[in-house]
């Protein structure tokens, strides 16, 4: 696969993430705008991290390397370096996919079910794993140990469940649902509220009552100025 | 029949049942458009389809119409404020079991089935009651009442957010159902009017109008003297059928820009914030429509029917002219200006429905309106989903709707023009009829 970055104004840091999910072949390439630079000798370097990569293919305007990507080791932040009259970069990101987790913490009660979802946009996952955070430690969970208490369905292929039941206080906090690809993993964060039913019963009764406090007075005014009008 | 019509207070308590039906709208009406953000938290929790929890939202808009004429019906049989109530505590109840969230099917029964009665049964005696209160200032009435839905609608959508971010959606249903208990309250307010319909009834059969009836006959019915019953007669009459094939041709079209604004607007290109601020400005035009056509159409300078002609034209106009929006600032203005007029017909439109059918009938008509209406509101999305797959573009769902507002709009002239010829017609008849009230009044009825 081919991507390309074209060098334009200085200054202005150019970028690009790509997201790779299995072992593959990769050219990366940076490129003059020729509208706007016509160096005379220009000077490239291709490096990643502190590491210099000395295979550059050079065609006209542009400088390229190819990469093989087999494991975690080469993934990162590659950066091209132009330096003529003035000194131009770019930078490419090579990571795992990303797995997106919820913002929102997801509220539930007590004795109830709670389901969370993790997706992995694009790419499917080798395996998920769901772990649940002790303290400072993340715990992996088994749902074949505790059958009745956590259940794991991958949905689909980028899709996968984690189904609590019979919620206790203990059960909030944070989760992390945990997708392995071949070139490495990704995590994504899920937040778990567990409240009691008297949590939202109190503003309800509140509310009730309040209703019931204005009928009463409305109706009393109302046979109030009946029987005045009727003396009247 | 004379008696009610002729004193409605038409101010003083009539204020206070106002701003009563102002919040019944608010908690009815603005209720039923936020409910979508229940939408994605209940599929999730039940791990079920899109369109099967969209179901719900149908059930609901499938039942208010449907029990539109039955709470009309019943408006006629016992008082305005005794169904208010009765919907008030459906409305509660459906809200309140939801909370305990079974299955799917249990949230259709109560946030479809039940929360759809209450609601029906709710809106259309507070909007019916408001115009038996009213006579001359009955448009400024009707749309002071009409813009709180638009005024809760605005508060609700972040205040629904923060009620399912603190307690999640089962508390935030259980809360929302406590807050609809107050639709009793203001239903407590209805005072039923000392001539009610239950009186009438009696006295139309042994007392004969004294003398007067000249005057008012075309407005007056010459509907049976059953009143205690719906009168199915209603669609006998011209007018009403006119008007009726009006409500669906405009609710063919009401559904369908709020359907395709937002993904016109993304479209166009605009991201999800200036799209929401799109629905905000609706939302404010709106209620400011609403206000200043009740307050112009007070001043009785134009016939109700004219101004709504008028309107429903601007409005067609609007969708017609929105499509060529290709930046947000003119999608904002034509949104605008289609905001606008939306709420200055659904201001006036009640009132000119109880200037055509005439108040003893007006709580039968409002329900068969409302029930005819909706055969136009469910044909009218789909329809025009249609015409948008066929030209792959939204904008033909505004040409549509534009052109399904000017037709109707045919349908309101034609309307005009039999109430004028029926008006001319009825000013020769009652020159003889002034001749003849020296005869008894048995006889006066005859010539009527």
């Amino acid at each position: 696969q081919f991507y390309k970055l074209l060098l334009g104004v200085s200054g202005i840091s150019v970028e690009k993430n790509i997201t790779l999910d299995s072992a593959t072949r990769i050219e990366l390439s940076c490129r003059l705008d020729d509208k706007h630079f016509h160096f005379k000798s220009v000077q490239v370097t291709w490096k990643r991290g502190n590491e210099t990569i000395r295979h550059i293919n050079k065609t006209e305007n542009s400088w390229s390397i190819q990469l093989t990507i087999l494991d975690n080791s080469k993934l990162g932040s590659y950066n091209c370096t132009l330096k003529g009259e003035q000194e131009l970069s770019a930078v490419f990101h090579l990571q795992v996919p990303k797995i997106e987790g919820k913002e929102k913490a997801i509220v539930s009660y007590e004795g109830d079910t709670a389901v969370m979802i993790c997706k992995s946009s694009g790419h499917t996952p080798i395996a998920w794993t769901w772990y649940m955070t002790n303290g400072s430690e993340q715990i992996a969970i088994n749902d074949s140990l505790l059958a009745d208490k956590y259940a794991i369905n991958r949905m689909s292929a980028n899709v996968t469940h984690l189904k609590i039941s019979k919620l206790t206080k203990e059960d909030g906090g944070v989760y992390w649902c945990e997708a392995a690809f071949e070139l490495g993993k990704s995590k994504g964060k899920l937040k778990l509220k567990v409240l009691s039913i008297m949590v939202p019963l109190k503003p309800f009764l509140a509310i009730v009552v309040e209703a019931v406090i204005l009928v009463a007075i409305v109706f009393l005014c109302e046979m109030y100025s009946k029987k005045r009008a009727k003396r009247a | 029949m004379q008696t009610k019509d002729s004193n409605p207070p038409d101010g003083g308590y009539g204020w206070v049942v106002v701003v009563s039906a102002f919040m019944v709208m608010g908690l009815t009406a603005a209720v039923l458009k936020t409910f979508g953000l229940f939408f994605v938290e209940i599929q999730q929790h039940f791990d079920e389809l899109a369109s099967t929890t969209s179901w719900i939202t149908s059930i609901t808009i499938a039942i208010f119409h449907l029990g539109a004429p039955i709470a009309s019906s019943l408006c006629v049989r016992y008082t305005h404020r005794a169904v208010v109530i009765t919907g008030g505590l459906l409305a509660f109840s459906g809200m309140a079991l939801g909370f305990l969230g079974l299955s799917m099917v249990w949230m259709y029964a109560t946030t479809g089935f039940l929360q759809g009665l209450g609601i029906s049964f709710s809106w259309t005696p507070a909007i019916s009651i408001v115009s038996h209160y009213f006579s001359k200032k009955r448009a400024l009435a009707n749309a002071i009442a009409s813009a709180g839905e638009c005024a809760f609608a605005f508060t609700f959508g972040p205040f629904f957010q923060w009620l399912i971010s603190q307690y999640g959606w089962k508390g935030a249903l259980l809360i929302i159902g406590g807050i609809q208990l107050n639709i009793c309250v203001c239903g407590v307010l209805m005072r039923p009017l000392a001539s009610s319909c239950l009186l009438e009834s009696s006295h139309s059969e042994t007392e004969t109008p004294p003398g007067n009836g000249a005057s008012r006959t075309d407005k007056e019915d010459k509907s049976p003297i059953t009143h205690k019953t719906f009168n199915w007669m209603l669609v006998r009459r011209p007018e009403f059928v006119l008007y009726a094939i009006f409500g669906i041709l405009a609710a063919m079209s009401f559904f369908v820009p709020p359907l395709f604004l937002v993904p016109l607007s993304y479209s166009l290109g605009i991201d999800e914030s200036w799209t929401a601020s799109l629905l905000s400005i609706l939302a404010m035009v709106d209620f400011a429509g609403r206000l200043l056509c009740g307050w112009y159409a007070n001043l009785h300078v134009t016939k109700t029917v004219h101004l709504l002609t008028m309107t429903i034209t601007l409005i067609s106009t609007s969708l017609m002219l929105l499509p060529l929006a290709n930046n947000y600032l003119c999608l904002a203005i034509f949104t605008g200006f289609y905001g606008f007029f939306f709420g200055t017909t659904v201001a006036v439109h009640i009132t000119v429905l109880a200037d055509v059918v005439g108040m003893p009938d007006f709580d039968s008509a409002l329900g068969l309106f409302m029930l005819i209406r909706s055969t136009g509101g469910f044909v009218g999305p789909p329809l025009a989903g249609l015409i948008v797959d066929m030209a792959g573009d939204y904008r033909a769902g505004f040409y549509m709707a534009g052109a399904t507002l000017v037709l109707s709009a045919g349908f309101l002239v034609t309307l005009d023009q039999l109430q004028q010829r029926k008006q001319r017609g009825s000013q020769t008849k009652t020159k003889p009829e002034k001749s003849a009230l020296p005869y008894p009044s048995l006889h006066l009825l005859k010539l009527q």
